[in-house]
């Protein structure tokens, strides 16, 4: 028949190396793969700065309600209680890698999807770039960090410093959208409680030139 | 080993090219550069592109579970794209048209234009004519365009199956595909004129 002869010798070759290469696949036995994130490509994404969304990116998205970022405070619930960013939801960094009864991750239904990009912040940047990071090293995926925390926020978004009158169009509009944003998010009236990233300044003891000093050399 | 590059380097512009022109001179290298060829597929008298592109993905996927078996390759690390059911159809169905009405696929239109051939420069430019509208009107549709998102889902994944299992049971599609499209040209063929 004219109907078989078109499938050639080396058609039907081909043919078979394919399907015993994919039946090699499906009958050897599963190897386990190292399941976590190596260091060398953890240390490149670390070093790269694609993870941070910019107060200004956040603003916009919080104003324009988009519905494909999850903002996450990792900080404590009470500090979460006191001041959150509109639409984020509370997970604190010691509670992130809490696992059910099954012991499957808690969260890994929000930390590791698809659809939202997480953005996480904390006071600073510390605490969320934490939690990025033991999230990368499970694999998870779609995970963001807001580059300057709140402490970022407050001085970007709602109390804005003026560009000098020297500034570029670009450095002026930005100040404009700023502005706009404060007013939206209720101006200078939040303020956040801890500064994690800015270390407690140590009190300063000074020394009173009356006083001897005691003991020492 | 891979990814063999950050995305992020400086190089990838460079790599991109490269490969750029291996994907053109492949494609030119199969005949692709003719709309005859390319719309054969449609009217029945010429398969190679079905023939060609199943052999290629079905090459890649075995290819790349090998290398991921032997941890040569970090499957987690390659960038899949998200999938929009809408915009998939809908975008899928605009694509199909463009290329039956047209005669090249935006790739065959830049090899087919690197030749020579007046009608893909054409299509070339209609395609950047295009590519700026949809850019000028894309808040308009932004809507639909992100909606119904699956995320970056595996197949197999959608339908419970091991990838592996998945694997052979494409390949073998494929092979069932290549038998029967052979067996429908060859009627075609007999029935109208070549082109």
């Amino acid at each position: 028949m004219s109907d078989i002869r078109i499938i050639k010798k080396r058609y039907i070759f081909m043919a078979s190396v394919f399907i015993g290469l994919a039946l090699l696949l499906v009958l050897l036995p599963e190897r386990h793969t190292l399941k976590e994130l190596k260091a060398e490509r953890l240390l490149q994404e670390v070093n790269d700065n694609t993870r941070y969304f910019t107060t200004d990116d956040v603003a916009e998205k919080i104003i324009a309600n988009d519905a494909y970022m999850q903002l996450i405070d990792v900080r404590t619930p009470e500090d979460y209680k006191n001041f959150h960013l509109k639409g984020a939801i509370n997970i604190p960094i010691d509670s992130i890698l809490n696992k059910d009864e099954d012991g499957n991750y808690t969260y890994e239904g929000i930390l590791n999807q698809d659809l939202k990009a997480n953005v996480f912040y904390s006071n600073g940047t510390i605490y969320s770039n934490q939690v990025w990071l033991l999230l990368r090293r499970l694999k998870y995926k779609n995970n963001y960090v807001m580059e300057g925390g709140l402490n970022k926020w407050i001085e970007t978004i709602i109390k804005p410093t003026k560009p000098s009158a020297t500034a570029s169009q670009k450095e002026l509009d930005r100040y404009d959208f700023r502005r706009a944003a404060s007013m939206y998010f209720g101006g200078a009236s939040v303020t956040v409680s801890a500064e994690e990233d800015v270390p407690a300044p140590t009190p300063v003891i000074k020394k009173s030139a009356s006083k001897e000093e005691e003991g020492g050399c | 080993m891979g990814p063999l590059f950050n995305a992020n380097d400086e190089w990838s512009f460079v790599i991109a090219l490269v490969i750029g022109i291996a994907f053109g001179f492949i494609l030119e290298s199969a005949g692709f550069s003719s709309s005859r060829k390319l719309a054969g597929v449609f009217y029945g008298y010429d398969f190679v592109v079905l023939q060609v592109f199943f052999t290629a993905a079905i090459t890649a996927a075995i290819g790349l579970l090998f290398f991921e078996y032997f941890g040569w390759i970090d499957l987690s690390a390659i960038w899949i794209n998200k999938f929009y059911v809408g915009s998939a159809i809908l975008g899928g169905g605009l694509m199909g048209l463009g290329f039956i009405i047209g005669g090249f696929c935006p790739g065959t239109s830049a090899c087919a234009s690197a030749i020579g051939k007046i009608d893909a420069m054409l299509f070339l430019g209609g395609f950047i004519i295009g590519v700026i509208i949809f850019d000028l009107f894309y808040p308009l549709y932004k809507p639909f365009y992100k909606a119904s998102s699956m995320g970056a889902s595996m197949i197999y994944d959608v339908l419970g199956m091991n990838k592996y299992v998945f694997l052979l049971l494409f390949v073998i599609v494929a092979i069932l595909s290549f038998v029967g499209t052979a067996y429908i040209q060859q009627r075609v063929s007999k029935k109208t004129k070549k082109y």
